[in-house]
């Protein structure tokens, strides 16, 4: 029959569900703590000095939700990043785009789509940046991914149906690449943010 | 408040020397003679914030015949780090002595 500290780490793995690493990393070490913790109470070996050893500790469920509210500031900065880099990436493959295009190759309404979608999700970013900057970051992130990578996608299957120069394709991979990335840490985010808002709306 | 300054007091808890969760906050309770008495636990965050930001280094060792612990050590961020808190703690709690004792501000 597991103990009460066994039983205590079981628990701070289930709340810590939402980054499995850290979860096995930090059972195995606060098993050590509160066995050194038990063992220094004059009634070692007793259940009793094992449960002063976890009501010391913490609830677990409150330690886990402040691991959760840094989980989240490391996603969201991953986020940003990642959007920073699709943002210029996407600039620098649209460029390629228009100069093929440019040469005469396809229809002129590509290169319109393509720059407007792109400028258009740059503003839709950053209006809704400014508007929601406190509450709804994932969901500006979202639309100005989601944007962006509509209208561009029409453009991409155009110029894999033309078959166009090396370079414009591989920034077009890139492209892709990095808005499935992007998609990826919003997921992530938001899985994040919901999680810690259920740690800590408990703690209420 | 004390939370506010818990990473500080991690980093000073550490400047000893290398030290596991348990003896850091065994430290912090010493030094503080008990008038610190954290929830255990609540170091574990700061030091996991702590490693993540550069400013804690740790690695798992196990002593001759005993239990395999994970120990965390400043790293020169970390010194570096809390060598400016202190510089900040100062300042904050001379403003606050000031205006907590009824003299003149700045003192």
């Amino acid at each position: 029959m597991a103990g009460v500290i066994d039983r205590y780490v079981a628990s701070l793995r289930r709340e810590l569900d939402f980054d499995p690493a850290l979860a096995r990393r930090l059972a195995s070490e606060v098993e050590d703590h509160l066995r050194d913790a038990a063992e220094a109470d004059p009634a070692w070996p007793s259940p009793d000095a094992e449960r002063r050893a976890v009501e010391r500790f913490g609830v677990a469920r409150e330690i886990a939700a402040q691991f959760a509210v840094d989980a989240v500031d490391r996603q969201a900065r991953r986020t940003w990043i990642t959007l920073l880099v699709t943002v210029a990436v996407t600039f620098v493959a649209m460029r390629l785009r228009a100069m093929w295009l440019d040469d005469g190759a396809i229809q002129a309404l590509a290169p319109l789509v393509d720059r407007y979608a792109f400028i258009g999700a740059i503003a839709v970013g950053a209006v809704g940046w400014f508007a929601f900057r406190r509450s709804l970051l994932a969901f500006t992130i979202c639309l100005c991914g989601l944007l962006a990578s509509i209208a561009a996608g029409i453009v991409r299957a155009d110029l894999f149906a033309h078959g166009a120069p090396a370079a414009v394709l591989l920034a077009a991979a890139g492209e892709i690449a990095l808005v499935g990335l992007l998609a990826f840490h919003v997921i992530g985010l938001s899985r994040r943010l919901r999680r810690t808002a259920a740690l800590r709306g408990d703690d209420r | 408040m004390l939370k506010g300054h818990l990473d500080a007091i991690v980093l000073a808890a550490l400047e000893a020397g290398p030290a596991h969760g348990y003896a850091i906050i065994e430290a912090i309770k010493n030094r503080s003679t008990s008038t610190f008495d954290l929830p255990e636990g609540t170091v574990y965050p700061a030091l996991h914030r702590l490693e993540q930001a550069g400013l804690l280094s740790s690695a798992w060792t196990t002593p001759p015949g005993g239990r395999r612990r994970r120990v965390y050590s400043l790293t020169k961020a970390g010194s570096a780090a809390l060598a400016e808190r202190r510089k900040v703690w100062g300042r904050f709690s001379r403003a606050v002595d000031t205006l907590l004792g009824g003299r003149a501000w700045p003192a």
